[in-house]
């Protein structure tokens, strides 16, 4: 399962981050978010816009794209 | 004097807490990355200098205004740290003062927001996390100043030898330390050696280039990739900075055991409330729509424009004729007279009028940036930039253009992407500027009475529109993408402090009233000598004028656009210094006392359709003096900021072009 399966007002947990492009990763790790995180989605832009999540307090906007490779679990 | 560098976490409130201080008046807003160069300011109690670095998560730099921070502490001299953590994002934030602690200089803690974070049931001990971190830990509330006073004495009495934080990475990376460590040649003002290894392999690329000046290539590289392999094999870690985050998580986590009590989540109700609205499905590009439109109709129809006419009252009433009787008094000859009242009081009074306006257009954009709105804007706005090959965070810049373009350029530095980054530089000064609106100002108010705030309106989205579509046409031909990221950190809403937006417009429009004492003040002088002056002598009649020789020269390249005369061509070539100047180039040359008989004047050598043609052309042409500095320091390329001229003045034509012979044709 994938961050988009999930709908909005969600969570979930990430298992796998690993096919998200680099740049990406590394700021995702930043704002604390990485495997094993619980994230839960707050809002779903429209026409294939960005996801807006939360984890622990913060959020944070990301590309459907990138979110698509985020494998996750229901936590 | 000692030196004190302040690093944190962006949007953490660094320059909240900088203002304080030092009390100087830096620039703060609600988003990541405001700080985008390094600014230093005198303490309060004069005892010391402290360093605002742009906000970082990580000694190791994604972004080029990250760099600045790590580079810092590589190459400059420094006693003491003050790290600034956000009480309610105590994990990620304890991430970056870990690394600080294991550089070995002293840190001294400011907690932040601890009001945000009780509003979300968070309680830190900070006994207990100063205990924990070795360093003295006071919690502070940056935006209202408490706690802010203990934190300076803290500062200046402090200690200043300090031991580097160990952690031991595991027995495998430890040695791998030890043995770099060991080969590294003694050097000058060298950090210290243990925190330049585990930075070298955690693969922080200031760290490795430093290390390359000091070592072989080769070698480095061999023993990089032997110590990954190492610990992948016996750690079982993905990679070496895996390996380093879970360690330094770990540890973190350890700290925040003892020191930090989780109460009942509550969850940003009002943060989530708005966002349901402003980033709604169908509402979200509406809603910014009509904050655009607001902020339009307040700067010109409700409240700048009326101050802006009794300004010009003042100016050309009471000033000029006080002026005038003083003049006549001290005997003054005709050649002063003409030089103040026809020179500097038309050309830099002309200009000062629009000051309300753009006072209020800066309090404006300096409201949404406090606010938290920007982020979202971004977000909004990312769908529609991706297709064009650009992400939702070239809006930031673009936005800040409106009020000027040289800090909407800095502030592209937050794009992490090289070639997005590149071309939301090129493409922000086609973001129409405050200068460009006292222009505007003039002419819709002789052209267009009745459709002011709308006809203004209609060049910003012209601006917009063509950096959009330039956007498209350059990342496909000229700028071919690599791989466009966007990851963007939603700050909770806020209401802005009325002493922060005050210092904020005072900031970006004091900028504004300098320029008029000083460039515009100059360049009228300037040009009503040359308007005074001609082949045939002094005092001739001005279409005999240099400047009318000048205008003349260019006129006819403007013909086709609708505005082949010599007043219009020289009021552009002067509009290259700063665009305002084309106001005070106006006013004197056509001999124009106020804005009213300005813009009566201006009605027999326009009409309406030229007026917007000029005004299309004035918007787009070539980006002022200031901006193009700007253009060459962020690209460092003499080649991009030539194309950004060039461009410009090509666009302008074609677009002014399509306007005025379309115009013609549709029958204005």
């Amino acid at each position: 399962m994938v961050l988009t399966d999930i709908k909005a007002g969600g969570k979930a947990k990430i298992i796998n981050t690993e096919h998200v492009n680099v740049l990406v990763r590394r700021r995702l790790l930043d704002l604390g978010i990485m495997e094993g995180t619980e994230i839960s989605i707050k809002r779903i832009l429209p026409f294939g816009g960005p996801f807006a999540v939360e984890a622990d307090g913060q959020w944070v906007g990301i590309r459907r794209s990138e979110a698509k490779l985020i494998q996750v679990c229901h936590s | 004097m000692i030196e004190i560098a302040l690093a944190g976490n962006p949007n953490t409130g660094k320059t909240s807490l900088f203002n304080i201080l030092t009390n100087s008046y830096e620039y703060v807003g609600n988003w990541s990355g405001v700080t985008v160069e390094k600014k230093v300011g005198m303490l309060n109690n004069k005892k010391g200098h402290l360093i605002d670095l742009p906000g970082i998560y990580s000694l190791n730099p994604l972004s080029k205004d990250e760099g600045v921070a790590t580079r810092f502490l590589i190459e400059e001299n420094f006693s003491m740290v003050l790290n600034i953590v956000d009480a309610s994002q105590l994990e990620r934030n304890l991430y970056l003062t870990i690394q600080l602690l294991e550089y070995g200089k002293p840190v001294v803690i400011g907690l932040n927001m601890v009001d945000v974070a009780k509003g979300r049931g968070i309680m830190v001990n900070e006994k207990k996390l100063s205990e924990k971190l070795q360093s003295p830990v006071l919690p502070i509330v940056a935006r209202t100043g408490s706690g802010c006073k203990e934190l300076a004495g803290l500062l200046t009495n402090e200690k200043q030898e300090n031991k580097p934080l160990y952690i031991s990475y595991g027995q495998y990376l430890d040695q791998a330390m030890e043995s770099l460590v060991a080969k590294m040649p003694e050097a000058e003002n060298l950090p210290p050696k243990r925190w330049l290894a585990l930075q070298f392999f955690e693969g922080n690329e200031v760290v490795h280039s430093l290390l390359k000046t000091l070592m072989p290539v080769e070698e480095l590289q061999r023993i990089f990739a032997e110590t990954e392999k190492l610990v992948q094999m016996e750690e079982g870690a993905k990679s070496l900075s895996y390996h380093i985050r879970a360690v330094r998580a770990e540890y973190i986590k350890g700290v925040l055991d003892v020191s930090l009590q989780k109460g009942d989540e509550v969850a940003y109700t009002l943060t989530d409330r708005i966002d349901n609205i402003v980033t709604n499905k169908f509402l979200g590009i509406p809603i910014f729509i009509l904050f655009m439109y607001l902020i339009f109709k307040l700067t010109f129809d409700w409240i700048g424009s009326p101050i802006s006419d009794l300004l010009d009252g003042f100016l050309t009433g009471p000033l000029s004729d006080g002026l005038t009787s003083m003049l006549q008094a001290a005997g003054a000859s005709a050649f002063i007279k003409a030089v103040i009242l026809d020179g500097i009081v038309a050309g830099v009074g002309g200009v000062l009028v629009f000051v309300p306006q753009i006072m209020i257009l800066f309090f404006l954009i300096s409201f949404i940036e406090d606010s938290g709105y920007m982020a979202r804007i971004a977000m909004v706005m990312d769908k529609t930039l991706e297709s064009i090959g650009l992400n939702g965070k070239a809006f930031i810049p673009m936005i800040i253009g409106f009020g000027c373009n040289v800090p909407g350029i800095m502030a592209a530095r937050t794009i992490e992407q090289p070639k997005e980054r590149l071309l939301t530089i090129i493409l922000t000064p086609l973001m129409s500027c405050s200068a460009r609106l006292s222009v505007y100002s003039l002419f819709v108010g002789a052209f267009f009475t009745q459709n002011q705030a709308l006809v203004v309106l209609s060049l910003y989205l012209l601006g917009i529109v063509i950096a959009l579509t330039l956007a498209k046409i350059f990342s496909s031909t000229i700028l071919k993408e690599e791989g466009s990221m966007f990851v963007i950190e939603l700050p909770p809403y806020r209401i802005p402090q009325w002493r922060t937006l005050m210092r904020n417009t005072w900031e970006k429009g004091k900028g504004f009233i300098k320029k008029a004492g000083t460039f515009i003040f100059g360049g009228s002088v300037i040009i009503w000598f040359l308007s005074y002056s001609g082949p045939a002598g002094m005092g001739v009649d001005m279409n005999k004028s240099f400047l009318a020789l000048i205008g003349g020269a260019i006129a006819p390249l403007f013909e086709p656009i609708g505005f082949g005369s010599w007043q219009a061509g020289a009021a552009l070539i002067t509009g290259f210094l700063a665009k305002e100047v084309v106001v005070s180039t106006m006013n004197i040359i056509y001999v124009a006392p106020d804005l009213h008989t300005l813009q009566g004047v201006m009605a027999h050598h326009f009409t309406s359709l030229s007026a917007y043609s000029f005004m299309a052309f004035l918007l787009l042409y070539v980006p002022c003096l200031a901006t193009v500095a700007v253009i060459k320091k962020e690209t460092g390329s003499a080649k991009w900021t030539w194309f950004s001229i060039i461009y410009a003045l090509l666009i302008a034509y074609i677009v002014s072009l399509i306007i005025y012979q379309g115009g013609k044709l549709l029958g204005f």
